[in-house]
């Protein structure tokens, strides 16, 4: 949770000084969602993301400095600098593809889960998305289908409260959203996303249904983002109040506190971890910073598979 | 040579990939019971229902499946039951299935076939009738196919099946049912050729799906009167073999582009502004076009006959291009 | 049961259904000497459309699908320029370029008509969406089937039209509780993983009722309320309205599996051959229709049959008048593109 912490940090500073572009997404409070879930969660499984991935693409362990690489636009970066923040893939740690469309990534991950059916190795699909995809027509025929073809899918669901400036409240009526997948009988668990043995647990749980072959189920995970929808927000939309009652229950503190309860956590350690994962994510930056651009010849290039008249 | 209906070529194909490679997997409407016009009949019974999936009525969700599977390693051949309604999976086809390898930088691939049955025919009015191919072939990322053979129909699907990008193939219900001759074996038909259906010296023809048997007919109408006419079948959109194009127009020096589709905006204005662009100086007239009319398709069977192009509307258009250049008229 | 009506509104409603019954017959027949095209009918769904659409006012709007011709007919379009928009011509409600598919006649409160499964909905949600911002009072009714309840589209006009409390009725036929070739398994058709259909809207907090699409009365009920709703600004409802699917609609193209229907059938119970029993007895809510009004006095077997051989005539003539009807001219493909040309 820290590497995640550290690289969203390191993200939103390089942004502020320009050395990024674009429109970054940070899941900075959500750590818990990526962490949790991704490690309940088996090396061979397929895991989509969406606009705001970084952390899941981490929690998979993709290289922070290929990511970074991406998201600053290098020809090192995990998609040669085509893709960007919003459209990570790693694919050799099993992090498919992330896209933009809200929604519209919960239908890719049904046909990754369709392609882990037909392995028959027991493999599993898992799809993070977040409460505005929940409004989507795709959404709802994505939850049907899986139903229906009890496909291995796990639902994750980060219910941060905010679709880009809106409350969820202002979306819908429906104030638990694993009310839609009651909806396709499928089984669902609310979990405190901020929590990450929770969201373990919620996962594990789910995936393990999934393997043995009882179809999808979905696990809605209420959290917050503790910055603004995209970097340069500033979340006037957002009370005060609300923002400060939630950084009380940071996830990463909270996990902190719980394992040094455990006597898991001597005092040294804490700082260790923290000082490590900075350390990384700086070591990453430097790198990426110093790669390279893609050239000319790269924009014609990976449009399709073999050239046309090749 | 042994004969075959376009719809029977079509079925032969998906048997054929579909025995030949597990990866295959057939999604659709009502395609167990083999779709509106018997297509994929019979499939369902011999390769089971894992195989050969029936889907509801979710076009987003099924085509974002079918990008999603493929990209994870199978090959997913995707029903799309009236080309009109690809207009409620554009986005998973055009935002994910086009895009995907460039974005990821070479990562995925997403070996997608998409079949999808355009054009006005039997009144079934405007939301049963589009022909939107101009819209796919303006996507990068995206190939678009439309054989007016039954030959090339069975090889061209087989191509696209095995081709590792997303295809879309274009069939036509008013073609389904015509007969011709079809090679032994299951060889695919390379996408990017165009075929020379018809030799001419004096005025190239290009055209594709149902319009290129049109072409043919207006040929042999114009031979009558002394015009020997070369008709081109693209069959491929989306690569365009632009080097067989100019090469006739160079000969012919005269050129009509024919299509099915709204005229405006239509492929043929991709192909006319190419020619132009590179053979100007050995044209004798600009380049025609010959397309519907720019409306939505009426149901009227008598309106309806009168949106779609026919022969006399193509020898017309090659008719103008042999007179001087000063009485060409507009199009 | 019978609506709470009185007696001449039975009837009224009587005499629609028998529009509308007839009207599909013909349709089919004269299939065999002519070639119509292909066409969805609305046989065993008459006693859902009628007293439904009954309780709507002028102003109210509805928004119908490809099996459009019943509901266009319960709200009093004239059978023969139906006829003649199915037959293409120049006389028909979209001058011959809408056909079967898309039939639309604002004068009855049909603006638009999509052949687009689920496309309707939206469209409905938008108009009631109109009403609710000018603060008409009027309703919007969206007339689906169960298919369309598997499209996106289904659920994101849901969600509106609750979150915004919206004046739109979701009247959905869902005709395939037996339906052919779908499996018989947990799920009300093979397509919907939804144990019930009006789980679907549930989920949004709209109220949700399934009643017998061939009990009147019972539609009158839900639709009665659900139009009071609407009108006292308390948001959208659904209603699901199950029927079994008429055998004729059973294959791709509608053939008079069941023959054109014999009212006696609904006083001659000894007529009822077996071939087809079940729909005779019990499925076709025409023939129950009858029955009950028979039996609570309303009518007699002669006043039937009599009413019975009047609208024969009319549909006759209504065919007539498709038939006789001028093709459109060639111009006027070109016209209706814009509002200003």
């Amino acid at each position: 949770m820290w590497l995640i912490r550290a690289f969203e940090e390191k993200v939103s500073e390089m942004y502020a000084r320009g050395a990024v572009r674009g429109l970054i997404h940070l899941g900075i409070g959500q750590e818990a969602v990526a962490v949790g879930a991704c490690f309940a969660l088996e090396p061979d499984d397929l895991v989509v993301g969406g606009h705001r991935s970084h952390g899941h693409a981490l929690a998979r362990g993709a290289d922070p400095e290929r990511l970074l690489a991406e998201i600053a636009g290098r020809a090192s970066g995990y998609c040669g600098g085509k893709g960007g923040s919003m459209h990570i893939a790693a694919t050799d740690v099993g992090f498919i593809t992330a896209t933009g469309v809200v929604g519209g990534n919960v239908a890719l991950a049904l046909g990754a889960s369709l392609t882990a059916m037909s392995r028959g190795g027991g493999q599993v699909a898992a799809v993070f998305f977040g409460d505005g995809a929940a409004q989507t027509g795709v959404f709802h025929e994505c939850l049907n289908l899986a139903s229906l073809w009890r496909l291995p899918l796990v639902f994750v669901c980060e219910n941060n409260g905010y679709a880009e400036f809106t409350p969820l409240s202002a979306h819908t009526v429906v104030a638990e959203l694993s009310a839609h997948a009651r909806t396709y009988a499928m089984p669902t668990r609310a979990v405190d996303g901020n929590d990450v043995l929770a969201v373990r647990d919620g996962v594990r749980a789910a995936a393990a249904l999934a393997r043995e072959g009882a179809g999808p189920s979905f696990v809605e995970c209420i959290t917050y983002r503790l910055r603004g929808h995209y970097e340069g927000d500033p979340a006037k939309y957002r009370e005060l109040a609300e923002l400060a009652e939630w950084k009380e229950k940071d996830p990463v503190r909270r996990y902190e506190a719980v394992l040094a309860e455990r006597g898991a956590l001597g005092g040294e350690d804490r700082a260790r971890i923290e000082r490590r994962a900075r350390d990384r994510v700086e070591t990453a930056a430097s790198a990426a910073l110093a790669a390279p651009f893609p050239g000319p010849a790269d924009l014609m290039t990976d449009v399709l598979s073999r050239p046309a008249g090749a | 040579m042994p004969e075959l209906r376009s719809i029977d070529a079509i079925r032969d194909a998906l048997r054929s990939e579909l025995a030949r490679d597990p990866r295959v997997v057939l999604l659709g409407e009502d395609i167990t019971v083999g779709g509106p016009f018997g297509a994929t009949k019979g499939l369902v019974d011999e390769f089971g229902e894992a195989r050969v999936r029936n889907t509801p009525i979710s076009e987003a969700a099924v085509m974002g499946l079918a990008v999603g599977a493929a990209a994870t390693g199978m090959r997913p051949v995707v029903e799309v039951m009236f080309m009109d309604f690809i207009t409620l999976a554009m986005d998973q086809l055009v935002n994910h299935a086009a895009k995907l390898r460039y974005m990821t930088g070479g990562q995925l691939r997403v070996p997608l076939t998409i079949r999808v049955q355009g054009g006005a025919a039997a009144s079934f009015g405007a939301h049963h009738s589009q022909s939107l191919e101009a819209w796919l072939t303006h996507v990068p990322g995206l190939k678009v196919v439309a054989p007016a053979t039954p030959a090339d129909a069975r090889g061209l699907l087989i191509a696209a099946i095995r081709d590792d990008d997303p295809v879309i193939f274009i069939e036509h219900r008013a073609l389904y049912w015509t007969r011709g001759p079809v090679p032994d074996g299951h060889d695919p038909v390379p996408i990017g050729r165009a075929k020379i259906v018809r030799r001419g010296a004096d005025v190239t023809v290009i055209s594709y799906s149902r319009m290129v048997g049109i072409a043919l007919e207006a040929a042999t109408r114009l031979a009558d009167e002394g015009l020997d006419v070369e008709v081109i079948d693209l069959r491929s959109l989306a690569p365009l073999d632009i080097d067989t194009l100019i090469d006739s127009a160079r000969r012919t020096r005269r050129v009509v582009v024919a299509h099915e589709a709204v005229q405006h905006g239509g492929v043929g204005a991709e192909i006319a502004a190419r020619i132009q662009a590179e053979a100007f100086g050995e044209l004798d007239a600009p380049v025609l076009r010959v397309g519907a009319p720019f409306v939505p398709v009426p149901f009227s069977p008598e309106l309806e006959r009168r949106f779609v192009p026919d022969a006399d509307d193509i020898a017309g258009a090659v008719r103008s291009t042999v007179r001087r250049p000063s009485a060409v008229p507009a199009g | 049961m019978l609506p709470d009506l009185p007696r001449e509104d039975l009837l009224g409603q009587l005499r629609t259904m028998l529009v509308i019954r007839r009207f599909e017959e013909a349709l089919i027949l004269l299939q065999r000497s002519y070639d119509v095209g292909h066409f969805h009918v609305y046989i065993g769904q008459e006693t859902t459309g009628v007293p439904a659409l009954a309780l709507l006012e002028p102003g109210d709007v509805a928004f119908s699908t490809h099996r459009n011709h019943g509901h266009l007919l319960a709200r009093g379009a004239d059978p023969g320029r139906m006829m003649a928009e199915i037959l293409g011509r120049e006389t028909g409600y979209n001058q011959g370029k809408g056909g079967t598919l898309h039939i639309a006649s604002a004068e009855h409160g049909f603006p638009a008509t999509s052949a687009s499964t689920g496309g309707n909905l939206p469209l409905a949600t938008g108009a009631a969406f109109a009403f609710r911002e000018l603060g008409s009072g009027r309703v919007s009714v969206a007339l689906f089937g169960d298919g369309a309840v598997e499209e996106g589209a289904w659920h994101e006009s849901a969600n509106i039209a609750a979150l915004r409390r919206l004046p739109v009725i979701f009247l959905c036929e869902n005709n395939s509780l037996e339906a052919l070739g779908q499996k018989a398994n947990e799920y009300p058709s093979s397509t919907l993983a939804t144990p019930d259909l009006t789980d679907a809207a549930k989920v949004f907090g709209i109220p949700a009722v399934a009643v017998d699409g061939t009990d009147p009365g019972a539609v009158h009920v839900a639709m009665t309320e659900a139009i009071r709703r609407a009108r006292a600004g308390e948001g959208p409802t659904f209603i699901e309205s199950r029927t079994v699917r008429w055998p004729g609609s059973r294959p791709l193209w509608p053939q008079l599996a069941t023959g054109e229907t014999e009212l006696a059938m609904a006083w001659d119970r000894a007529r009822i051959p077996d071939a087809h029993r079940a729909w005779y007895e019990v499925n076709d809510g025409v023939l129950r229709y009858v029955r009950d009004l028979l039996a609570a006095g309303h009518a007699s077997a002669e006043g039937v049959s009599a009413l019975d051989r009047e609208v024969r005539e009319r549909t006759d003539t209504a065919v007539r008048f498709g038939l006789d009807s001028p093709f459109p001219s060639p111009e006027t493909a070109m016209r209706d593109v814009f509002a200003h040309e």
